[in-house]
């Protein structure tokens, strides 16, 4: 017997029996709407975390800070820095001083918004993080330029509208304990643009001084953090131990790697996505228990016609396939309209929730100067995904559709012509 | 002439919880390629049980079943399908039409299983339904016909594979008197156009006279071989 006949058999046996295979064929589609949307969602949420990380950090910078967190945090000498900058795989590294117990006064006494005064070589930075230390006023003073300070955006105002400096102001810097024994005037060089979203490097509440400042306030050459730019991303966990490996006591340096961080974090996600697609799985195998149930009934109702079918000489095999037939189309249909209301409902929950998270961006919106980064997830549509969950589906179905299907196949003739 | 079917010392009972129900207790019998031929007997003595075994749709427990042939205990159930496809045809008590199908759907049914053409396996099941006089009724389904329309229906779809042996299980059992022999008289027409060998099951004495020859069965025994007198084959 044809297969093409016998789906269009199996095909008009369902339109007889239209509530049931519709019920049936629910269950189905509820599967893979369930999986279907958890996946495009899932992937969605997933790629908007990740651009998220990678705008917050730059993924590739190192961070090295002396010591570690169980032996408490130390310093870098100057020969320390100088074997980091030789590490191989380091395209670039700039180390900074942040200064403790430091106040900033504008010219009029009133104390500046900057939370971290840090030392650091002006055009190694900039050149290292262009981004970072655009200059939204005046420009990034030259090397040769001692008694400059560079301004974060939020460091230069009270409030919103409460201005404290302008570019070519004078700042004091007061360092050490009260009453503030070492001072030292700098002129304000530049006022920075807002990083916007914080990651760990937002400058915006930072103040930049020179390295050399910060050594004669300090009264030796030290450093607590140094930054490295790797040449290749790919390979920053490598040149992250190349560095741990330049110094003597491996507990002397930390190294932060965004990278391990972002895989890390990926990997949570990945588990995480896992886990909702075999909740969402559970109820495709719901369903094919429904198939499974409904066929059992349908077999025994259509008794004397399998009894009539072979009788007439059809083949064991036949009428396995006829009603196998059945299970495959519930899941094709099933999969088919699941994958169409999963990505439907996706869609549809994406944009509420990215409008639900505009609107409650939306003051903190009005405060920022330039472009926020919302909050968008975008369901992503994965041809993978699509073609497991449909797969799936049909395997689902058609190996739920077994069990009755051979008990059909198996029906003795003489018997199920006999059966009432 | 020729012998399609031998029966040679069948022997089939029934398992009825631990017990054994014998219906057939040593029947032996050859039937000639087209010869009609009738099975009477009392209800019980084995007819159905016998003419489900001549047509492969179950296994003797001892015993032979030879068709056009072939032994039906060395063929797999495949193959008996196969022959069940395209030597016999059976037609029942009950019609045994399927319900959701049209008259012309259940004639075709045989000839789609065996693979032909939806085109044309549709006119052959058209031509035979007018051969019963049907054409009229060929998109009804059973349910909107009359019992002797939906015998005839079985009838066609019976040969619409232009089966050797046609095997009727009392197919006037349901009809009135007169739509009964209306039946009888179609199959022996057939029989003698075609060629084709017919056994019948029939409780009807009148029914079994008309036959070429007679075997009466008792207790799961033939008891009687009666030869009709009008022809002698
Ligand atoms: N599937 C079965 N299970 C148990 N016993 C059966 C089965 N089929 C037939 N029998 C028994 O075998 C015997 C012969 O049955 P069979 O149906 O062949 O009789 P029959 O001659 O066709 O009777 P009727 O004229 O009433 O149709 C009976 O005693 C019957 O009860
Ligand atoms: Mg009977």
């Amino acid at each position: 017997m044809k297969m093409s006949r016998i789906i269009s058999i199996a095909w008009g046996n369902m339109k007889q029996r239209r509530l049931r295979t519709s019920l049936t064929t629910l269950g189905v589609v509820i599967g893979i709407t369930a999986i279907i949307g958890l996946a495009s969602l899932g992937e969605g949420f997933r790629l908007e975390i990740r651009n998220r990380m990678q705008q917050g950090f730059e993924l590739d910078i190192l961070i090295v800070i002396p010591g570690s967190f169980t032996t408490g945090l130390g310093e870098f000498e100057p020969q320390e820095v100088s074997r980091v900058r030789n590490v191989s795989g380091a395209a670039s590294v700039a180390p900074l001083m942040t200064l403790p117990r430091t106040r900033l006064l504008n010219e009029e006494g009133e104390p500046l918004n900057a939370l971290t005064v840090a030392g650091v070589n002006f055009q190694e930075l900039a050149q290292m993080l262009p981004e970072r230390l655009a200059p939204l006023e005046g420009s990034i003073p030259s090397a040769g330029e001692n008694n400059t300070i560079v301004l974060g955006y939020k460091a230069c105002f009270l409030n919103e509208s409460t201005r404290l400096v302008n570019v070519g102001d004078n700042v004091t810097v007061q360092f050490g304990a009260a009453p503030y024994n070492v001072t030292k005037e700098l002129k304000v060089a530049a006022i920075l643009e807002k990083s916007g979203t914080s990651g760990i490097t937002n400058f915006d509440y930072w103040a930049f001084i020179p390295a050399n400042t910060t050594f004669s306030l300090m009264k030796r050459e030290v450093y607590n953090i140094i930054l490295v730019k790797v040449s290749d991303v790919e390979e920053s966990e490598e040149v992250g131990r190349n560095v741990e490996a330049v110094f003597d006591n491996p507990y002397s340096v930390s190294v932060l790697v965004p990278l391990a961080f972002m895989r890390q974090v990926d990997r949570i996600l990945n588990i995480v996505q896992i886990f909702l697609m075999s909740i969402a799985s559970i109820s495709l195998l719901v369903a094919g228990i429904g198939i499974m149930n409904i066929m059992t009934v349908s077999v025994m109702e259509r008794t004397r016609e399998i009894g009539i079918l072979k009788a007439i000489g059809a083949k064991s095999r036949t009428v396995l396939t006829m009603f196998l037939a059945e299970a495959m189309l519930i899941g094709l249909i099933g999969g088919l309209i699941g994958m169409l209301t999963g990505y439907g409902i996706s869609y549809g929950f994406a944009y509420g929730l990215s409008n639900l998270i505009q609107s409650q961006q939306s003051s903190e919106v009005a405060y920022r100067t330039q472009n926020p980064e919302r909050l968008s997830i975008n369901p992503v549509f994965s041809p993978e995904w699509t073609v497991i969950a449909f797969v799936f589906a049909i395997v689902v179905c058609v190996v739920f559709g077994l069990y009755p299907a051979r008990k059909a196949a198996k029906l003795d003739p003489v018997n199920a012509l006999r059966y009432e | 002439m020729a012998k399609i079917l031998e029966v040679r010392e069948v022997q089939k009972s029934y398992q009825i919880g631990k017990i054994a129900v014998p219906a057939l207790r040593g029947v032996s019998f050859d039937v000639k390629e087209g010869e009609f031929l009738a099975i009477f007997g009392p209800s019980g003595s084995g007819k159905s049980t016998l003419l489900h075994l001549m047509g492969g749709l179950d296994r003797p427990d001892t015993g032979e079943i030879i068709v056009d042939g072939d032994n039906l205990q060395k063929l797999s159930d495949d193959v008996l399908a196969e022959l069940r496809l395209r030597k016999i045809g059976f037609v029942f008590q009950f019609f045994n039409l399927l319900p959701r199908l049209t008259a012309l759907r259940n004639v075709e049914l045989p000839l789609t299983i065996a693979g032909v053409p939806e085109r044309q396996g549709l006119e052959k099941a058209a031509s035979l339904l007018k051969l019963m006089g049907l054409e009229a009724r060929m998109d009804h389904r059973p349910s909107e016909l009359s019992g002797g329309e939906q015998q005839r229906v079985a009838m066609a779809r019976a040969l619409v594979n232009s089966p050797k042996i046609v095997l009727a299980d009392e197919p006037t059992g349901n009809l009135d008197t007169k739509t009964g022999w209306e039946i009888v008289q179609l199959m022996q027409r057939l029989n003698k156009e075609k060629g084709q060998t017919f056994i019948i099951i029939t409780h009807d004495p009148h029914i079994a006279e008309t036959a070429d020859r007679m075997i009466f069965l008792k207790d799961g025994l033939v008891e009687a071989v009666k030869e009709a007198p009008r022809r002698n084959a």
